[in-house]
């Protein structure tokens, strides 16, 4: 693809809001998402010669969103951010971590308690909007280990946002 | 609020759309871009580093040969007084056996003259 700065601007403008959307929805904060985001689209800058199509772009944003904001979350985990032990415990957020989010809904906060792997998948489904059969593609994944991490992910978000509905009609 | 209900996949769907990204986002990206595409100062030898890290670079290996010189100089020096030793040691013990071979040899001497019976019995110095 063209690699004149005016192209690539529009690229990111096109692109920026998913690319930031997967960072944030993986990464759970606000500013490393950004980092994340950025870190991608200068990796697109180097990239953009070897991309035929802005179909191509797109793929190539999102798989690379993914990964880098799943090793974002790992580097994290390892230098000991609570936050970031929170959302792979598999538990319910605690209220301070909840105070830390204060941007994102309710189901992006429970989302962040799923494991990184399966959140990436179910953003790749629910935010954009991919069959299955696409997700196992990008990401590499064997297709029954999407469909699997779909249905449970579907099925714990549905449980905790159940049991936080109840906890709010009871005051 | 989420509305439990039996389409709670659309529910996640709509609120998990994408969100627009922070304002000056684009902006941002572009300077990062702009920063990368800026030439790199290259150093005098033009290998891609700078030349403070040449000169760090030549300090160590300067430093690492000095070093090996040095241990060099301090072995042969150890080696030196080895050799000095050795050859005192060989300078005494030779000084010492002339000494005992001269002091048997005047003693084997009078004691021929005695048996020969020429001149004054010099007495021999082992006799009581």
């Amino acid at each position: 693809m063209d690699h004149s700065q005016k192209t690539f601007r529009d690229l990111v403008e096109r692109h920026q809001g998913r690319v930031f959307s997967i960072a944030l929805r993986i990464v759970g904060e606000s500013g490393a998402a950004e980092e994340v985001a950025q870190d991608v689209f200068l990796e697109l800058y180097r990239a953009l010669p070897g991309l035929e199509s802005e179909e191509h772009v797109t793929a190539w944003l999102r798989r690379v969103a993914c990964h880098r904001a799943t090793d974002a979350l790992r580097r994290r985990a390892v230098r000991g951010y609570a936050a970031a032990e929170e959302y792979q415990d598999g538990m319910e957020l605690r209220p301070a971590v909840r105070d830390f989010l204060p941007l994102m809904n309710r189901l992006e906060q429970l989302l962040l308690t799923l494991p990184p792997a399966q959140r990436a998948v179910m953003v790749l489904r629910y935010q954009e909007d991919l069959e299955p059969e696409d997700i196992a593609t990008e990401m590499k994944m064997p297709l029954a280990t999407v469909r699997s991490y779909l249905q449970r992910g579907v099925k714990m978000l549905r449980a905790k946002a159940q049991r936080t509905l109840k906890e709010y009609s009871r005051g | 609020m989420v509305e439990m209900k039996d389409d709670f996949e659309p529910e996640l769907r709509e609120q998990l759309r994408a969100r627009e990204a922070p304002a000056g986002f684009a902006d941002r990206v572009m300077a990062r871009v702009a920063k990368r595409q800026q030439p790199q100062h290259r150093g005098w030898l033009g290998f891609g580093m700078p030349v403070w890290q040449w000169a760090v670079a030549t300090l160590l290996v300067a430093a690492m040969v000095a070093g090996g010189l040095e241990r060099e100089r301090e072995q042969r020096e150890q080696g030196e007084r080895a050799r000095e030793q050795v050859l005192l040691a060989l300078h005494i013990t030779g000084s010492t056996l002339r000494e005992v071979q001269q002091k048997v040899g005047a003693s084997d001497a009078v004691h021929e003259m005695n048996q020969k019976g020429a001149g004054a019995v010099i007495p021999e110095k082992d006799e009581p």
